[in-house]
């Protein structure tokens, strides 16, 4: 099957800076793919560049097999947001979208149809500065759906949604895809998307670092399991003698690496240790994740652990 | 390329800026209008050539169509429009062309309205003050169609002069200077040269009698060549730069 989006030694140097540094590979359709990596990691450059708005310094960036300026009538093909501040404020959602449908040779009533998809129907009459940042989210995606397009292309849509705008979203691509069609979307949050995708790809510093399903970036990450007993530290030794990794909560608490919570209590039960609680750890995906991406693209640009990342800076 | 000219002139209609620039417009043009015609002498107004620069005062919506133009292009860069724009149509070289056609189109607008509010103003106070009109029929006609011409004309400068400049700022400040200051200094200094400029090519074209003017036919064809070389010096630097 051929490729949806493909990249192909894609590069792209701003002065001495590399910002997206021979990058390739490939999506299939039907899938959701999360294309991650901290804020200056190259995600914004690589989208403009498979959307035709920045040329490579070399390499090859194509949707449907072709530069996206080659496609004809494009918005029939792909559909993309890449800020949610893409209005002139003076302007009604209904005829931002019109002057879209227009160039793209769609009737006026599409308009009307997509903003009705985005549940924005009832403000589309009003000018866009009345609009919250969640309404202009959806607006974007509006003029990104007027052509029906087989490929969507968001860059950090989730940015200032409500968790209630995020489960929409979600909803969205999922039924998106579901109909055979591609969505390639960028995040510097893993949590954000993991719900969402069935792939990702991880880059840093401009390369890619991670290419592979979610299934797989999960199993990478292996379980950890937390355990409460009276007795730790015979616990511990039973584990670490069936040769499991173990770090200490405190004397009754243990966080046990690599196992699963059926392999812990086994062998708690074979050395006859009481177990009070046994727990699988939530996904740790971000960690891997946050390890993956160590040393951010530019100094100073790595968010204290635990703490929300700024916005994308990037004009 | 139809269907790029119909989203131009959406945009030019859908947002209070091309309203802004219609008012101010007739507003300026009122106020020397009636400053001109009602303020001069009776024997002044009778003189052929006054008469011809009162009734040309219409031509002041030159640089609002200028401005105006300009906008279609740096209001995109602005508020990033000129993303879905692009998205949307990736052939650049099409969308300048389609920004052309719906600036000069708007242009022609201004033009109709501008020239025809100042005229008719004119025209009335001529009347009520028993003023006879000195201009023959074929003076009146160049002035009107040719103030007609250039202001449509102005519009495409705009469009290309945006297209350079990007920025919305200085792309307004640019075309107020050249079109008030940059063009008459020259004209003053070196009227050589400075006939060449847009303001006095649009002079000439509207039959101004000018010490030095081009003659009518050539001052249509200096504009028309402004409005070709600004797009030819802006196309490539649209279509190459990366939009952000």
């Amino acid at each position: 099957m051929s490729a949806v989006v493909r990249a192909e030694s894609l590069s792209k140097r701003f002065g001495k800076l590399t910002a997206v540094d021979d990058l390739s590979f490939d999506l299939e359709a039907g899938t959701i793919t999360g294309f991650l990596g901290p804020n200056g990691a190259g995600k914004t450059t690589t989208l403009r560049m498979l959307l035709g708005l920045a040329a490579p310094t070399s390499g090859r960036a194509l949707v449907f097999e072709r530069p996206y300026a080659q496609l004809e009538r494009p918005a029939l093909r792909v559909g993309a947001v890449l800020e949610a501040t893409d209005f002139h404020p003076g302007r009604s959602g209904r005829d931002h979208l019109r002057t879209l449908s227009r160039a793209a040779e769609l009737p006026d009533a599409r308009a009307d149809e997509v903003l009705r998809l985005v549940e924005l129907h009832d403000a589309g009459g009003r000018r866009v500065k009345g609009y919250s940042l969640g309404m202009r989210q959806r607006l974007g995606l509006a003029a990104a759906l007027l052509g029906d397009p087989e490929l969507l292309i968001l860059d950090e849509p989730a940015n200032g949604l409500d968790p209630e705008g995020v489960r929409w979203l979600r909803d969205f691509l999922r039924a998106f895809a579901a109909q055979g069609r591609t969505v390639l979307v960028s995040s510097h949050v893993l949590a954000e998307v993991a719900q969402t995708v069935d792939q990702v790809l991880i880059v840093n510093r401009g390369r890619l670092v991670v290419e592979s399903s979610l299934a797989q970036l999960t199993a990478r990450v292996g379980g950890s399991v937390r355990v409460r007993t009276p007795d730790g530290a015979r616990l511990r030794e039973a584990l670490e003698h069936a040769g499991l990794e173990t770090s200490d909560g405190d004397e009754h608490v243990l966080l046990v690496h690599g196992a699963t919570s059926e392999r812990v209590g086994e062998i708690a039960f074979a050395a006859g240790v009481p177990v009070h609680e046994l727990v699988t750890e939530g996904s740790s995906l971000e960690q891997i994740f946050l390890e993956l991406t160590a040393g951010a693209a530019s100094p100073g640009a790595q968010p204290p652990a635990g703490a929300q990342p700024p916005p994308e800076a990037q004009q | 390329m139809i269907a790029q000219i119909r989203a131009e002139l959406l945009k030019v209609r859908s947002t209070r800026t091309t309203l802004g620039l219609v008012l101010g417009m007739i507003a300026l043009i009122l106020l020397f209008t009636l400053l001109t015609g009602l303020l001069s002498k009776i024997t002044a107004l009778s003189d052929v050539e006054n008469q011809r620069d009162l009734l040309s005062l219409g031509s002041l919506a030159g640089i609002f169509s200028a401005l105006a133009g300009a906008l279609l292009v740096t209001s995109e860069f602005r508020f990033g429009t000129i993303r879905p724009t692009f998205l949307f149509t990736p052939r650049r070289s099409r969308v300048l062309a389609a920004k052309l056609v719906a600036g000069l189109l708007a242009g022609l607008a201004f033009g109709v309205i501008g020239e025809g509010i100042g005229f008719a103003i004119d025209y009335a106070i001529l009347a009520s003050r028993g003023i006879s009109l000195v201009l023959s029929g074929g003076e009146v006609a160049l002035l009107v169609g040719g103030t007609l011409a250039a202001t449509a004309l102005w519009a495409g400068i705009g469009v290309g002069f945006g297209a350079i400049v990007r920025n919305q700022v200085g792309a307004v400040i640019g075309l107020l200077a050249w079109g008030f200051i940059v063009d008459n200094l020259l004209f003053g200094l070196v009227p050589s040269v400075g006939r060449f400029t847009p303001t006095h090519a649009q002079d000439a074209l509207i039959g101004l009698k000018s010490d030095h003017l081009l003659p009518p036919a050539a001052g249509g064809l200096v504009l028309v060549a402004w409005v070709v070389a600004l797009a030819v010096i802006g196309l490539p630097l649209l279509a190459r730069r990366d939009v952000n």
